[in-house]
């Protein structure tokens, strides 16, 4: 018998524990419930798996005991883990490649009698999986002095006021409030910290208090040129977009694999800076190279030019002179929800990866008479049966109903994407990147209904979506994290951080995550054949 | 011996509740793996596989955290508030933030504790699952304010960045106008920290002393103190509870500068390079010995040199107990720790 026998008396209250394990308790939890305590510590366990899960340890612990350190260390070197959330999965996966490579006598039988131990029935305060939507905390201080430190508190703390001011509709206090911050801007460093990226909320504020503060404003339209350039300075700026990437080649490499035909379908192909390192990748690949075809999506241009082509036959080019055969095609389309599937000429025999960096989330505005533009869109995806469709996002909640909850998000969000750019030391292309971001900022926080596109949503709503719609996860295992922590030593700022977050890796600074990647396959649909008898 | 490690493993699983069994092996295992022979660690796969949780300004259970980086040092500090009691769950997520302007308290004293995760100075992060989970446990348990200093690491960082990053953090604490307390305004603080983390603690608080910054007490959670010497513990427990005294070897030698051995002083407090503490304004301490932690004896020697320098200490042993007994509160452990806590800062 365990040692706490004595102290156990059934709690009466002890109706929500998930992993009640007194003697007099005879009813199993559900199938589905997950362990509590362990949820505390970051890991996903059916409570049901308990025993399994310790077994499976003690199985291990005897395969490690049998296998020199040399071994180990060198047999995990190469190994590729995903997900280690999930405690059974990963247990398994160890034992898998030390199994392989041991040879091991059967494990002597030992007197597992776990069900001696007790636990403690969980009816404390103990703090649990059951998060309210997360929010972010983040901020980081200003300079050097106390003084500007203690302005910089103030600057964020009348900035929020005047938020809830826009919110209520007060706009005489808004305006007010405007002239203070304007006042406080002129104490602080404007070259960094929350100097700038204070101005950029202040001035968004005051644009949207000025024009039109419930039904916002619209931005004017940059041309297309002036848009590349802004995106190529955000691009060489700092890491996110890079991240995105390399993570996004990396998935689409593995799904690929073996694929004679592949067709990448690219959401927003802009200066097609994604798909070099990918073309060069298939042309080294063991086992020979595909047909690649490209399907690059952009907006119709603005001003004469046919940008869509002429990076078309940059990257031909490019793929001509490392003997890759391959075939372009360009979709112009100024909303993704206006991209017909039949545009993008997909061929059965062929290997799709749909490619969304920073994309799905305009679909999330006021629906047209056909539904929610999102759904639309995963639904056509789904329908060409990709074998990887490729998700990035910002990981954010910017899509909340309510402005203030939008304004407070965003003012970290964007608080900490300037600190790890005022770490990083490129000064000349670190204004045009910035205007970049401010340009985010704006349509955050000046626009509404149709014209506020950036509607960023965080990873865990998004797996809920995609998994609604009928996508399944693709985890990106060990090796994509550790070639993304490779990425991160090019930038001299120390301070970016890689996570894996349950099969998907995000790039952030610090602890706070900044973009999310994440991979899924399609579930196919059950054809209309096979139901019924 | 194949045998004997199937004796370890039905020691340990006699003592610990299967939860606490279920963790602790997983870290025991994952960690083995991490630990090259030859000194090194796999990084990588230790950042990968470390279950990170991130800050949330939204009260969970009454507590709310967000992190800030100190500009000067890049160091970053995770800072756990208790909401007010007002507050719901559905109100403006800026709230916590904006508590940065006034102080904790201008009537009654709000004890600060400044914790330093554990890790045996190489594992784990400010922003770890189970750090984070025991940190807002804390916070919730003082009503006060917990500070969860994320230090820099070993191998890559030997000996004394650790420390110098625990003394930075003492000192951004000791200035942030919004920790203040009390009719007299000062930040109460105590420091806190478990395995290294305790370690960490003490040599901080050395520092503390001789420069004449305050600390009002020490807590240090089954510390990480060592010698050359093999002490009885050391013999006896070898690798019968999670811990083997290799691994703890493995630590020191990626810890303290490279040529030095376990009676360097950062390691062997009161050992032949030790510092006397007669006299000095050293913090009370609230020593917890896990009494199936092979440590044990260090821990035991250190709260002898304490007694013999004068100094006030209170030990806790916890007989039955195994390191990281107070991840989960699914033992008596953790629930007669958490009273020590309690009534070590608010008396």
């Amino acid at each position: 018998m365990g040692p706490y026998d004595s102290s156990i008396s059934p709690a009466a209250g002890s109706s929500n524990s998930s992993s009640s394990a007194c003697s007099s308790s005879t009813k199993p939890p559900p199938p589905d419930q997950m362990d509590h305590l362990l949820a505390g510590a970051g890991y996903k366990v059916r409570s049901n798996d308990l025993n399994q899960v310790a077994e499976r340890l003690q199985h291990l612990e005897t395969v490690m005991v049998k296998s020199s350190p040399v071994d180990i260390s060198e047999l995990v070197n190469d190994a590729v883990y995903y997900n280690p959330t999930d405690l059974v999965s990963w247990v398994d996966s160890l034992l898998t490649e030390l199994n392989t490579n041991v040879t091991v006598p059967e494990p002597v039988p030992v007197n597992t009698d776990l069900s001696d131990l007790h636990q403690f029935p969980s009816d404390m305060n103990v703090y649990g999986s059951n998060h309210a939507p997360e929010m972010h905390g983040e901020f980081s201080q200003q300079a050097v002095t106390p003084l500007e430190e203690d302005i910089s508190i103030r600057l964020v703390h009348v900035l929020m006021t005047c938020a809830e001011a826009v919110q209520r509709g007060d706009l005489p206090l808004a305006s007010l409030l405007i002239d203070d911050l304007q006042a406080l801007l002129g104490r602080v460093n404007s070259g960094c910290g929350i100097g700038k990226v204070g101005s950029f909320f202040v001035d968004a504020l005051s644009q949207r208090v000025v024009n039109s503060p419930q039904n916002g404003v619209v931005q004017v339209e940059l041309s297309a040129y002036e848009n590349e350039i802004l995106y190529h300075h955000y691009y060489e700026a700092c890491p996110y977009l890079k991240f995105a990437h390399f993570t996004a080649n990396q998935a689409i490499l593995e799904a690929f694999d073996g694929q004679d035909c592949v067709h990448v379908i690219d959401f927003n192909l802009m200066q097609g800076l994604q798909w070099p390192a990918l073309i060069q990748a298939l042309a080294l690949r063991p086992g020979g190279q595909p047909l690649l075809r490209l399907t690059g999506i952009g907006p119709p241009s603005n001003d004469g030019r046919d940008s869509l082509r002429e990076i078309g036959l940059k990257l031909a080019e490019l793929a001509r002179s490392v003997n890759v055969r391959f075939a372009f095609r360009g979709v112009a389309a100024s909303r993704l929800d206006d991209v017909k599937p039949w545009m993008l000429q997909v061929s059965p025999k062929e290997a799709v990866a749909v490619n969304s960096i920073m994309q799905l989330h305009k679909l999330l505005g006021p629906g047209g008479p056909h539904g929610p533009p999102i759904d639309l869109v995963l639904d056509w995806i789904r329908d060409l049966n990709p074998r990887i469709l490729m998700v990035v996002e910002q990981e954010s909640n910017h899509n909340q109903p309510e402005f203030l909850d939008r304004f407070t998000e965003s003012l970290y969000y964007y608080s900490t994407m300037f600190d790890s750019l005022d770490a990083c030391t490129a000064q000349p292309e670190k204004s045009l990147s910035e205007l970049y971001i401010q340009r985010e900022i704006c349509n955050v926080v000046c626009c509404e209904g149709s014209a506020r596109v950036e509607r960023h949503e965080p990873l865990v709503r998004w797996r809920g979506r995609l998994t609604s719609a009928g996508f399944a996860p693709l985890h990106l295992g060990s090796n994509a994290f550790k070639q993304a922590r490779m990425l991160l030593t090019l930038f001299s700022a120390e301070g970016y951080s890689v996570e894996e977050n349950e099969g998907c890796l995000t790039l952030g600074w610090h602890s706070r995550s900044l973009i999310a990647a994440s991979a899924w396959q399609s579930i196919p649909k059950p054809s209309p054949a096979t139901t019924g008898g | 011996m194949a045998g004997s490690n199937e004796i370890n493993a039905n020691e340990a699983k006699k003592v610990v509740p299967l939860h606490t069994w279920i963790l602790i092996s997983n870290f025991k295992l994952a960690y083995n793996i991490l630990r090259r022979p030859d000194g090194t660690f796999n990084r990588e796969l230790a950042e990968f596989l470390d279950r990170k949780v991130a800050a949330n300004t939204v009260p969970v259970d009454g507590v709310y955290s967000f992190d800030i980086v100190d500009r000067a040092t890049s160091l970053l500090n995770r800072i756990y508030r208790c909401a007010p009691p007002d507050t719901d769950s559905g109100r403006q997520p800026g709230a916590g933030i904006l508590e940065l302007e006034n102080p904790l308290s201008t009537t009654e004293i709000v004890p600060v504790i400044i914790f330093f995760h554990g890790g045996s100075f190489t594992h784990s992060s400010a922003n770890s699952a189970i750090y984070d989970t025991f940190c807002r446990r804390l916070t919730a348990l003082i009503n006060g304010v917990v500070v969860s200093v994320n230090y820099r690491r070993s191998p890559e960082h030997r000996y004394p960045c650790a420390y110098e990053d625990g003394w930075e953090a003492l000192k951004w604490v000791h200035s942030r106008s919004w920790l203040l307390s009390g009719k007299n305004p000062k930040v109460h603080v105590y420091l806190a920290g478990d395995s290294s983390g305790g370690n960490i603690a003490h040599h901080v608080a050395v520092r503390a002393a001789e420069s004449g910054v305050e600390v009002l007490g020490n807590i240090l959670l089954h510390p990480l103190f060592g010698g050359e010497e093999r002490k009885e513990s050391e013999n006896k427990l070898d690798g019968k509870y999670f811990v083997r005294v290799q691994d703890r070897d493995w630590y020191w030698r990626a810890f303290l500068p490279e040529g030095e051995d376990r009676d360097h002083p950062a390691c062997n407090i009161f050992g032949p390079h030790g510092i006397d503490l007669k006299g000095v304004k050293f913090p009370k301490s609230l020593v917890v010995v896990a009494g199936l932690d092979l440590v044990q004896d260090w821990q035991l020697a250190y709260v002898r040199g304490l007694e013999e320098a004068e100094q006030q200490v209170k030990l806790l042993f916890l007989k039955k107990a195994t390191i990281g007994f107070y991840f989960l509160p699914n033992n008596e452990h953790f629930y007669t720790l958490m009273d020590e806590i309690k009534s070590f800062v608010t008396s």
